[in-house]
């Protein structure tokens, strides 16, 4: 039976962000005006009672600074007793002037923090909840929650079994659509729930050791194609985004339901459990209006949504849950190396575009069959790397998990000058025309086969130099194994006419736009009795064997090989990219009359 | 003239947008005119606000409900959306 689950997340807060610099212009910043700090209140009473209102539940994450206000700690107090929402701790929200005398700074993102500092602020916040409500919290969470913070929240709160812990594909996009202020580099993560890795928060765990003890959850559901196409801040289940993004007409927000009727759809590829995450701070709803709106809009669209919301739950398709009732449910519900998947049709744009994501303990990934079922992204999960963040490590805000492909950082299909992008396709040639499938609009199937997940694109006809030819693509995805068979099989009779098929993934690795020195690559192919091996040196050289079973880059600074084997031996290589094209590029070739090309992607973790 | 302002509301200019850039632009109270700090547009609350209407073209289907997401390989089945309804 299918199961939407909806977490509804209401921030006490009395210096919300946004509504500082918007609504106090020409004013110095105050932020213990009290004008804000009770405008900030009532804006939660409003977004509390709209929930109620509906009958839904709601998960209050009360902030440092509101820990400080009898008002508040009673008010949260009254609505837990009355309504049976959650108190939980928010570690966003930490500014406020006793923040500030005592940590002497303006950063705000608990990541952003040296070790020392997050091990002071998380004690400071989580004492001073335990001294205000007698006990400590079951959920947390931030805009993203690294490896080191999550592992010492659990070791010394063992309470907490939940957590806000990243916003999905939040990373330049968000950064360059805030003019190159807003430092949130969050990319390659998870866009629903999942149990993080103890080494690294974005992947999901593999393993009982693996695990870092709590369930957590994307700030927002956000659209998953919308989002990594575009501006990630305007398409999520948060009414102000919308708004944010103008996808409005008349003041009414049909995009919205639109999307919270896709992720109850994703149930269909997640064994029955779709899930759902609202949370709007209070700054988003602030009474001088935001976006171009005037706060009548604001308020109107946070009702329409709890309507909806509310709507669906008397219907019986809806569940309300608190965060840690959520996380209890998702331990009884899933079990580690189960994948989480999203066939993803445009509810927005009428392009009738559609991207599969795929995210398992060792890869992410996202197939996008507007271009033949091309990768545009892949992140190996599988190296699980301890990238710290914060002061004092090498990623002082670069939280992102990094790339091998990014098809839209990176130039994805090619139509440039000179140079390569990063995809990962098919071209086929005959007689000297070519053509590559990432210009074969399709759509694709998803399945199971067994315990493999199969998505099966809808055949595609290539025409070259009058012979047409019918391609199905296949991608079986293995449990477990770090693995995704790829088959690109001919339907039709070609009358003995022989064709080339080249499978091939360029590829690069990053966690911008921007690629850093490519110099310890390794790039090899392997044969039957051969191998061959060159260090990337930005020379343009190819290595080949015509009996390649193995071609291959080894990434040492992701700690990552990126392989495609065949069983069948072929005509395999490895391009090494140039200054001007830093990307290198795996490769087979195939002659054929008909039958099919098989080849297998494998990640694997490397010293 | 003395300094620019924010305005009524947050307007952000509507060329910036297109290019997926949220700038707050300010206005200019003896020209009687939003400006940019980030590029060179400039215009008045009417023009932003007809060129933020314009700026949703790309949006086809946002005044659609979906009705079914169908059959995987298959294209969604929508609804013109009507006002008020859910």
């Amino acid at each position: 039976m299918s199961q939407f689950v909806v977490n509804i997340i209401h921030r006490i807060e009395l210096s919300p962000e946004y509504s500082q610099k918007t609504t106090q212009q020409g004013e110095k910043d105050d932020i213990s005006s009290s004008a804000l700090t009770q405008e900030s209140v009532e804006i939660f009473k409003t977004q509390q009672d709209l929930a109620h209102a509906n009958g839904l539940k709601t998960t209050i994450q009360i902030t440092y600074a509101a820990l400080f206000s009898d008002e508040c700690v009673k008010l949260v107090k009254d609505y837990h007793d009355k309504y049976g929402d959650e108190i939980a701790l928010s570690l966003l929200g930490l500014p406020c002037q006793q923040f500030r005398n005592k940590y002497q700074t303006k950063d705000f993102c608990i990541w952003m923090f040296s070790e020392k500092d997050k091990r002071s602020i998380i004690d400071d916040v989580f004492s001073l909840f335990k001294k205000k409500f007698g006990f400590y919290p079951e959920s947390t969470g931030s805009y993203f929650l690294d490896a080191y913070t999550i592992n010492y929240i659990k070791e010394k709160y063992p309470s907490v079994i939940a957590a806000v812990a990243t916003c999905f594909e939040e990373g330049p996009k968000a950064y360059h659509t805030t003019n190159n202020s807003w430092y949130t580099f969050l990319d390659g993560g998870p866009w629903a729930p999942w149990i993080p890795s103890k080494i690294n928060s974005h992947c999901p765990a593999m393993s009982k050791d693996d695990d870092s003890g709590i369930v957590a959850i994307p700030h927002l559901s956000r659209d998953v194609m919308a989002c990594f196409d575009g501006n990630g801040s305007n398409f999520g289940t948060h009414p102000q985004n919308v708004l944010r993004g103008m996808i409005y007409e008349d003041e009414e927000i049909p995009y919205l339901y639109n999307l919270i009727d896709e992720y109850r759809h994703l149930e269909k590829y997640n064994d029955g459990l779709a899930y759902n995450m609202m949370f709007v701070g209070p700054g988003w709803m602030n009474k001088a209006g935001r976006w171009e709106v005037p706060y009548s809009f604001l308020l109107k669209s946070y009702r329409d949504a709890m309507e909806y919301y509310g709507k669906l739950k008397k219907e019986g398709q809806l569940q309300d849950l608190t965060m840690a009732e959520f996380a209890r449910l998702y331990r009884q519900k899933k079990t580690y190396g189960q994948p989480e998947c999203a066939l993803w049709k445009d509810i927005l744009y009428g392009s009738q575009k559609q991207y599969f994501w795929y995210i398992d303990p060792y890869m992410r990934t996202c197939l996008d069959f507007n271009q033949g079922g091309a990768m545009i992204d892949l992140r190996p999960y599988v190296a699980r790397l301890p990238w710290k963040v914060g002061i004092g490590t090498d990623h002082v805000f670069d939280a992102s998990y990094p790339y091998l492909i990014q098809a839209n950082y990176r130039a994805g299909y090619f139509t440039h000058y000179a140079g390569e992008g990063t995809v990962k396709s098919l071209k086929v040639s005959y007689k000297g025309e070519e053509v590559d499938l990432c210009l074969c609009r399709t759509m694709a199937t998803y399945s199971k086969v067994g315990e493999d997940t199969l998505v099966t694109a809808d055949p595609v006809t290539v025409e070259l130099k009058g012979l047409k030819v019918d391609i199905r693509s296949s991608f079986l995805f293995k449990k477990g194994q770090s693995e995704i068979i790829i088959k690109r099989e001919i339907l039709n009779d070609l009358h003995g006419e022989e064709v080339s098929f080249e499978e091939y993934l360029t590829g690069a690795f990053g966690t911008t736009e921007y690629q850093s020195d490519m110099s310890a690559i390794t790039l090899q192919v392997k044969g039957k009795s051969l191998q061959k091996s060159i260090r990337f040196a930005y020379k343009n050289r190819r290595i080949l064997l015509e009996d390649a079973t193995s071609v291959s880059a080894k990434i040492p600074e992701i700690g990552t090989l990126v392989e495609m084997t065949s069983d069948e031996p072929l005509e395999g290589y490895v391009d090494e990219g140039y200054a001007f094209s830093p990307c290198y590029r795996l490769a087979y070739k195939k002659k054929m009359t008909k039958g099919a090309l098989i080849t297998c992607l494998k990640l694997k973790k490397v010293a | 003239m003395p300094q620019a302002k924010k305005g009524r509301l947050n307007y952000r200019c509507p060329s910036c947008f297109m290019r997926e850039i949220d700038i707050d632009m300010f206005y200019d109270e003896t020209k009687k005119e939003y400006y940019c700090l980030r590029c060179c547009y400039h215009g008045t609350e009417e023009e932003v606000l007809k060129l933020n209407e314009m700026a949703k073209f790309r949006y086809k289907d946002i005044n659609k409900r979906v009705v079914s997401f169908g059959k995987d390989n298959e294209p969604l089945v929508l609804t013109d959306h009507k006002k008020g309804e859910k």
